[in-house]
C-alpha cells in the first residue's frame, strides 16, 4: 500500500524542505520512497508542489502521485490548499496553514481571492495556524514543521525516524526550533494520535 | 565486504556521486534548470569523500564541453553538464568530439525538461545522441543515475567516444534511495599526447576518424546485446513493452506484471535483443516520454511495434496519461469515472520577480517609455507577465540583442528598440551580439541588468561576481569597460537606481546615434539578502489609484476591507520603487509620515 503526500504552497515557503524531511523519515523507517520537487522559474513566488510517496510493503515506481490519488495534502497557504484539493482521493485529508498570501493576479486587481477558500479547505481536513505558531517560537519559517507535526499522527512513522530526518535535512542551528514547531503541530491533528 | 551506504539522493546528486566514483577530476557547466545541482554536488563529493576534483562554471555550455574535452584529452576523466537547450550551444564541439574521441572518459550530461517546468522549449535531446553518433544512457531513478554515470565513464574510455547521460526533470529533481560504496577509481592524467591524426580535425583526419567512430559505435551496440542495463523482465500476457528512462517507472506503476524489455542504453540499440523480444509477443508497444525516438529506431530495424498516441509527444508523461494511452491502445479498460482534474476557476499564481528585485525598476522605466523590449533568459523574463508586461521577446540565450539589431535594421530610423539582458546571460552569449552591433552599425539600446548573480537557477557565480565555483576570488568583469573596449560609444551606468534615474539614462541612450549600453546594477536581494526599512501606505494621502500595484511586487496587495493598497511588512525590502511610482506621495518609510 503506497502512501501519497502532496505538499503545496508558494515558492520560497519551504515546501522542498518539508517534503525532504518526510521522505527522509520514511527512508529511515526502512520503506520504499520517492519524491519529486519543483525548481527554477516556478520557485519565484509561484504555485509549487512536491510529491512524496512511500510504501512499507511494496515498491514505489512513479515519483509523481497519480491524479486524484493523494492520501494527504499539506498546504502552506489557503488558496494553494484549495488549488490542489483535486489531487486528493475521496478519503484524502488536507492539513493547511490558515495563512493567506494573495497571488499577483489578485493583488494587481485582476482576480479575487476566493472568499470561501478556508471553508472549502476545512471541509476536507484541518486548518492550522502554522505560521502563527511558528512565529510564536520566533521562527515563522518553521510553519512547515508545524504542519508536518499535524500530519504525523496520520502516518506510522516512528518518532525516532522523524527526529533523524530533521537532523539530516535541516541546518544544525535550525534544528531545535523546527523540532519544537513539529511538537506543537502534533496538537492540531484532528485525529487521536 | 565493502561498506555500503544508502542515502536519499536527487538524480543530480546521484550523477555527481557516480562521476566521483568513476574518478571524474574535472567538471564544467553553465547553470540551467534542471541540471544546475550536478557540479556543486560533484565538488562536495570531492571535499567530503576525497580525491582531486576541479569544477567550474564556464561562461557557456560550448566552453564547458570544450574544457571537459581538453581535460579528457589530457587523461583526466571529465564531465560537462547542461540543460537540454545548453546542448544546442555546445552542439558544435559535441558532434566533432564524437570523431576525435578522448584519452580518459568524457561524459556529457543533458538534463531535458519535458513539460517545460523552467525552459523555453521541450526538445528531446535523445536525438542529439543519434545524430552525433554518441552512446546514450538514460537512468530512471537515482540509483540508476549513480550507476549509469559510473558506467558512462567506463564506456567512454573503452570505446573512445564521449557518452551522453540523459536526465529529465523528474529524474534530476526527484529523490530516491541510492545505495553505493564510497570508493573512487583513480586515473592520473598523463598529459595531452601529441596525436594530430586523432585531435586535429582537418578534413583528411576527420574522414578517417569518422570511420573509426562508426566502428566504435558498432562495438557499443554489440556490447549492448547482453549488457545488464538492457534487460528482459518476464511477465504475464502476450503484449510486450519496450521502454527506457523514467517511462519505465510509470509503466511499472500501470502494468506491474507485463513483460518488459527495459533499455538503459537507448542508442545504439541492441538489434538482436530487440528483435528476439518482439518475436515472443503478439503485440509490442514502445512506451516512452516525448518524441517517438525509441519507436523510430525499433521500426527502422523492421520490427513491428506500436507507439504512444501522438498527443504524448507534447508535455511530460504521467501515470494517468500513460494509463489513458494504454486504454486507447485497448490494453486497459477505458476509465469509467472522469479523471481528477485541476479547477480552472481559481486565480492563477504565476511566478513573479522577488520583492526588492533590482530588475523591477528597469522595467518600470521601460514601460514608461513604451518601447519594444527584446528580452532574454533569466529571472527578468518574468517581466513579460501581467501586470508589468514590459518584455516582448524571449527566445534563446543572448538572442535579445540580435533581435533588437534586426528590428532596428528592418525599421531603420524609427523608434529604437531596446534589448534587455542579465549579467550572467551577457557573459554567456551577449558579447558576440554587442560586437556585432558595433561592427554592423546597430542602432538599438542594450540594457544589462546586473544583479551579480545567475539568479534564476539558484544564485550561481559568473565572471561578474568576483568568485568561482571552487570558492576562490576572481577578477570581476567590468561590463562598462568591456562595452567600451568593444567600441560602444555611449555607455551609461546606473548604480542601484530607481525608475526615474534609469528612465533618464534610457532617454539619453535612445537619443544617441549608434549602439548604446545602459548598465543597471543592484544586487539580487535573494542572494545578497538586501533589506532596508520597509515602506507603508499612508492612508490619508492614498487616492486608491492602484499605480503601485502595476509594478508586480509581491509585498503589495489590494486590501479589500480598507479598499487601498497595503504593504506586507515582512516581505517589503524597502527598495522604494512603489513610493517612486506613487503620484501622490502616499508611500513612505514605516518610520516616517508622508513622503512629501
Amino acid at each position: 500500500m503506497t502512501t501519497n503526500v502532496l505538499f503545496a504552497g508558494v515558492g520560497g515557503q519551504g515546501i522542498v524542505t518539508a517534503s525532504d524531511v518526510l521522505a527522509q523519515a520514511a527512508m529511515v523507517a526502512g520503506w520504499s520512497v520517492k519524491k519529486a520537487e519543483t525548481h527554477g522559474m516556478a520557485q519565484r513566488g509561484g504555485s509549487v508542489v512536491s510529491h512524496v510517496r512511500f510504501s512499507a510493503d511494496g515498491q514505489v515506481y512513479s515519483p509523481l502521485i497519480p491524479a486524484g490519488e493523494a492520501g494527504f495534502l499539506v498546504a502552506l497557504e489557503v488558496l494553494e490548499g484549495l488549488r490542489w484539493l483535486w489531487m486528493l482521493r475521496a478519503s484524502g485529508r488536507i492539513v493547511c496553514d490558515d495563512r493567506r498570501i494573495p497571488p499577483i493576479t489578485v493583488s494587481s486587481g485582476n482576480a479575487r481571492y476566493p472568499a470561501d477558500a478556508a471553508e472549502r479547505v476545512a471541509e476536507r481536513g484541518v486548518l492550522v495556524p502554522a505560521t502563527a505558531e511558528a512565529s510564536g517560537l520566533g521562527e515563522p519559517r518553521a510553519a512547515n514543521a508545524v504542519l508536518l507535526g499535524a500530519l504525523s499522527p496520520f502516518l506510522e512513522i516512528p518518532t525516532g525516524a522523524w527526529r533523524a530526518a530533521f537532523a539530516e535535512r535541516l541546518k544544525p542551528r535550525a534544528l531545535s526550533v523546527n523540532w519544537d514547531a513539529f511538537a506543537r503541530g502534533r496538537a492540531f491533528a484532528d485525529v487521536a494520535p | 565486504m565493502s561498506n555500503f551506504t544508502t542515502q536519499l539522493l536527487s538524480g543530480n546528486e546521484a550523477v555527481a556521486l557516480g562521476a566521483w566514483q568513476a574518478g571524474c577530476r574535472v567538471g564544467a557547466a553553465y547553470p540551467g534548470t534542471p541540471s544546475s545541482e550536478i557540479l556543486p554536488a560533484l565538488l562536495e563529493c570531492g571535499r567530503r569523500l576525497g580525491g582531486d576534483v576541479y569544477c567550474e562554471w564556464s561562461v557557456n555550455e560550448k566552453v564547458a564541453l570544450e574544457v571537459a574535452h581538453g581535460a579528457a584529452i589530457a587523461g583526466a576523466r571529465a564531465l560537462a553538464a547542461m540543460k537540454h537547450v545548453g546542448l544546442n550551444v555546445a552542439a558544435d564541439p559535441f558532434f566533432t568530439i564524437a570523431y576525435t574521441g578522448i584519452e580518459a572518459g568524457l561524459v556529457v550530461v543533458s538534463a531535458d525538461d519535458p513539460g517545460l517546468h523552467s525552459s523555453q522549449n521541450e526538445q528531446d535531446n535523445r536525438f542529439y545522441a543519434r545524430h552525433a553518433g554518441v552512446p546514450l544512457l538514460e537512468p530512471s531513478d537515482s540509483q540508476e543515475a549513480c550507476d549509469f554515470a559510473r558506467l558512462a565513464f567506463r564506456l567512454s574510455e573503452e570505446h573512445d567516444l564521449p557518452v551522453m547521460l540523459r536526465l529529465t526533470t523528474r529524474v534530476a529533481h526527484s529523490r530516491a534511495p541510492a545505495t553505493f560504496v564510497a570508493e573512487r577509481s583513480n586515473r592520473e592524467p598523463a598529459g595531452a599526447p601529441i596525436n594530430a591524426a586523432k585531435y586535429v580535425m582537418i578534413p583528411a583526419n576527420a574522414a578517417r576518424r569518422h570511420v573509426r567512430q562508426v566502428e566504435h559505435l558498432r562495438a557499443v551496440a554489440e556490447w549492448a546485446e547482453d549488457a545488464p542495463i538492457n534487460r528482459v523482465e518476464d511477465g504475464v500476457g502476450d503484449v510486450g513493452f519496450m521502454t527506457g528512462g523514467l517511462a519505465y517507472q510509470y509503466l511499472r506503476e500501470v502494468m506491474p506484471d507485463a513483460p518488459v524489455l527495459r533499455l538503459g542504453l537507448l542508442y545504439p540499440l541492441p538489434e538482436r535483443l530487440v528483435r528476439s523480444f518482439a518475436e515472443r509477443y503478439a503485440r509490442t508497444i514502445v512506451a516512452e516520454e516525448g518524441e517517438p525516438f525509441l519507436h523510430e529506431q525499433v521500426s527502422a530495424l523492421g520490427v513491428r511495434a506500436e507507439r504512444m498516441p501522438d498527443g504524448l509527444r507534447l508535455g511530460e508523461l504521467t501515470v494517468e496519461r500513460l494509463r489513458a494511452a494504454l486504454a486507447e491502445l485497448g490494453l486497459l479498460p477505458a476509465a469509467t469515472d472522469p479523471p481528477a482534474a485541476p479547477r480552472s476557476d481559481l486565480p492563477a499564481r504565476p511566478p513573479v520577480l522577488c520583492p526588492g528585485c533590482a530588475h523591477r525598476a528597469a522595467f518600470a522605466a521601460l514601460r514608461r517609455l513604451g518601447v519594444f523590449v527584446a528580452g532574454d533568459i533569466g529571472c527578468y523574463t518574468l517581466a513579460a507577465l501581467e501586470p508589468l508586461a514590459a518584455l516582448h521577446t524571449c527566445l534563446a540565450m543572448g538572442a535579445g540583442l540580435n533581435q533588437a539589431h534586426g528590428i532596428a535594421k528592418a525599421t531603420g530610423g524609427k523608434r529604437k528598440p531596446v534589448a534587455v539582458i542579465g549579467d550572467s546571460t551577457f557573459t554567456h552569449m551577449g558579447l558576440p551580439g554587442l560586437l556585432n552591433a558595433v561592427y554592423n552599425g546597430g542602432d538599438y539600446v542594450t540594457v544589462i541588468l546586473d544583479n551579480r548573480s545567475t539568479a534564476m537557477t539558484g544564485g550561481q557565480d559568473h565572471p561578474g561576481t568576483g568568485r568561482t565555483l571552487m570558492g576562490g576570488e576572481a577578477p570581476a568583469i567590468d561590463f562598462a569597460a568591456v562595452a567600451r573596449a568593444l567600441g560602444v560609444s555611449l555607455v551609461l551606468q546606473v548604480l542601484e537606481g530607481g525608475a526615474d534615474r534609469i528612465e533618464s539614462a534610457l532617454r539619453q541612450a535612445m537619443e544617441h546615434d549608434g549602439p548604446a549600453v545602459v548598465i543597471c546594477s543592484g544586487p539580487c536581494p535573494l542572494r545578497y539578502n538586501v533589506r532596508s526599512e520597509p515602506l507603508k501606505v499612508v492612508s490619508d494621502e492614498c487616492q486608491e489609484c492602484g499605480r503601485c500595484l502595476d509594478i508586480a511586487c509581491p509585498a503589495l496587495a489590494w486590501d479589500e476591507v480598507a479598499e487601498r493598497p497595503v504593504i506586507d511588512q515582512a516581505l517589503c525590502t524597502g527598495c522604494g520603487l512603489c513610493a517612486e511610482e506613487c503620484p501622490f506621495g502616499a508611500i513612505a518609510r514605516a518610520g516616517e509620515g508622508s513622503a512629501r
